[in-house]
């Protein structure tokens, strides 16, 4: 059978786990961008560490379950605050320096962290990475709670639905958080404090003038970012099973930030659509079929998307549900 | 030269150093203002006097010296504490907050808004919405008053130069200030609308008993409209007094036209 170029074939359309998996990657994206929103868009603060945030999130939910012996449900909310805490002693240095400045010390602090991970084997596995802990009688894995919540609720929807994916807790788990978080930080930004906050992205100086303390401000900024960086990298542990190095490369951070471009600034619900969109993009162009090899179309997916972040920036710079008026005004 | 033992002096300055590398920006310059007077800052090109305010309002850490409001030393403290204490400035050039709308910008000044901190605004929504509520109406006034009030939801970045200066100077009085620092209030306005920033300024001073200190360098506004003139140069204060002496002064006109020699 000669192959017709440009085809796509039907696996596309049909494949639930593929989608499942595609879904539950971008409602992740959504969540860690969702951070960087109120960060960028709203704050002014370029944060390129959120990957670091994932990973001090993920890797301490993980040995607290597995060295320390708490439980999964008690290791989250401490992890997040330990994320949290772990922002603000980012922030109290960094976040006096300009812009600019502030941006490269979170892109070296997301790698320390990752490249501390790498090294610190007898804590985080080093490469091999962290899952389960084997030396007890029986074998613990930090995901242990999690799946013996959700697979009761699994087998209830096998009953009127027998081709739905094991994903699919976890599926509607990222996407609960991604509606809450998209509605509590709209609620927050309409706040008193989200007005200083834009204050502060606006004109800082003229914020300090009218007695806005801008560096507490910025601070709760990145301690929120924080957080939800510490919650998508919950779900990416659970999503992947494992909670390794790689992945938390500074790459995970510049797919947020083309979430955050396709999405536009200052929107929270442009984040959520963003998300959808740059994996829809990327992981459906899988099926496109080219008379070329196999790396080659992967090569060119990626060649592809960032085609379509040139072209929106040259022609809907604000992104699909940015503002322009406070793209062209603040400036 | 701060006078500490005049009761009434609100804000008073002692010998204020500031270098920038090699250069001293400001020079040991001291003064003080009277409470309830309007006093002009002048000087030459590069005399200190915007670096002296930044100083005073803790927008730059001073070398050495004292700066004293309200008979407290605010000398290191950060410009927001400054501020909150009743002292707020405005900027030579405007800090119009271009992509918010003009009302939010009056708001935004209010002090003792609970719901600019994160705890309130999740513990006590009733408490900042009522705030919220009272805010609103007296930045609704204050535009009225400067006549702004029909551009209340425009993003400010749409207002002119001139309406800028409104908006900057409507601000800053909704932070309820005691004493307002004005830095060139009258450059790149029309005489329309100067002439209407000057009417606010004597109003406030007479109705209120608001303090101000401003720099300007048009001087058939310094001379007829403040009570007391400080004349600085090379970051020193050379002479003070009121206008008329001020403007017989021969340091002054040295400072000005250059001496011989």
């Amino acid at each position: 059978m000669t192959e017709l170029p440009l085809a796509i074939t039907f696996e596309a359309f049909t494949n639930v786990g593929f989608w499942s998996g595609v879904l539950v990657t971008a409602g992740i994206y959504a969540v860690v961008t969702l951070g960087l929103q109120l960060n960028v868009g709203y704050t002014g603060i370029v944060n390129f560490g959120q990957a670091g945030f994932m990973a001090v999130g993920g890797y301490t939910m993980a040995i607290l379950v597995l060295e320390a012996g708490i439980s999964f449900w008690l290791a989250m909310p401490l992890a997040v605050l330990v994320t949290m805490a772990f922002g603000i002693l980012i922030g109290l240095p960094s976040l006096r320096l300009r812009a600019d400045y502030f941006a490269i010390v979170t892109l070296a602090m997301a790698e320390v962290v990752r490249l501390s991970a790498q090294n610190a084997q007898g804590l985080t596995g080093g490469n091999k990475g962290l899952y389960c802990n084997f030396e007890g009688v029986e074998q613990t894995c930090f995901d242990d709670a999690w799946k013996s919540l959700t697979n009761p609720f699994l087998e209830w929807v096998e009953g009127f639905w027998p081709d739905v994916d094991p994903l699919f807790p976890l599926l509607l788990a990222v996407w609960a958080t991604v509606v809450v978080g998209i509605f509590a930080l709209n609620y927050i930004q309409r706040t008193p404090w989200g007005r200083v906050l834009r204050a502060v992205r606006e004109d800082e100086d003229a914020a300090r003038a009218l007695g806005k303390n801008t560096l507490l401000y910025k601070l709760q900024s990145l301690a929120i970012s924080a957080m939800f960086g510490a919650l998508s990298g919950f779900f990416l542990a659970l999503f992947l099973t494992t909670i390794q190095p790689d992945d938390y490369e500074p790459i995970v951070t510049f797919y947020a930030f083309g979430v955050l471009v396709l999405g536009g600034l200052a929107s929270y619900k442009g984040v959520a659509i963003g998300a959808v969109l740059l994996w829809t993009l990327l992981e459906g162009m899988r099926f496109v079929e080219l008379p070329i090899t196999e790396e080659r179309t992967a090569a060119l997916r990626f060649a592809l998307v960032g085609l379509v972040l040139i072209l929106l920036m040259a022609f809907r710079p604000q992104g699909l549900f940015g503002k322009k008026e406070e793209m062209v005004l603040g400036r | 030269m701060a006078a500490e033992d005049n009761g009434r002096d609100l804000l008073a300055i002692d010998g204020i150093v500031k270098r920038f590398g090699g250069i001293r920006a400001v020079d040991g310059a001291g003064f003080s203002v009277a409470a309830g007077s309007v006093t002009a800052l002048i000087g030459p090109n590069g005399a200190g006097k915007t670096t002296l305010f930044n100083l005073i309002t803790g927008f730059e850490q001073p070398d050495s010296g004292s700066v004293r409001f309200d008979g407290e030393e605010v000398a290191k403290q950060p410009a927001y504490a400054i501020a909150r204490r009743g002292m707020v400035r405005t900027f030579q050039l405007t800090r119009a907050l271009a992509a918010m709308p003009v009302l939010d910008n009056m708001m935004l000044a209010a002090p003792e808004q609970p719901g600019e901190r994160l705890r309130n605004v999740l513990l006590r929504p009733r408490a900042v919405r009522a705030r919220e509520r009272e805010v609103r109406e007296q930045a609704e006034e204050l535009l009225e008053v400067f006549g702004l009030r029909e551009k209340a939801d425009d993003y400010a970045g749409t207002l002119s130069g001139g309406q800028r200066k409104l908006l900057e100077l409507a601000r800053a009085l909704m932070a309820r200030p005691r004493m307002l620092l004005l830095d060139e209030p009258m450059a790149g306005i029309n005489p329309t609308l100067g002439r209407r920033l000057l009417d606010h300024i004597q109003r406030l001073r007479s109705e209120e008993g608001m303090t101000f200190l401003f720099v300007e360098h048009d001087m058939e506004v310094v001379m007829n409209h403040s009570d007391r003139v400080i004349v600085m140069a090379e970051g020193r204060v050379i002479a003070a007094g009121e206008p008329h002496q001020v403007r017989a002064d021969p340091a002054v006109v040295d400072a000005y036209l250059g001496s011989p020699a």
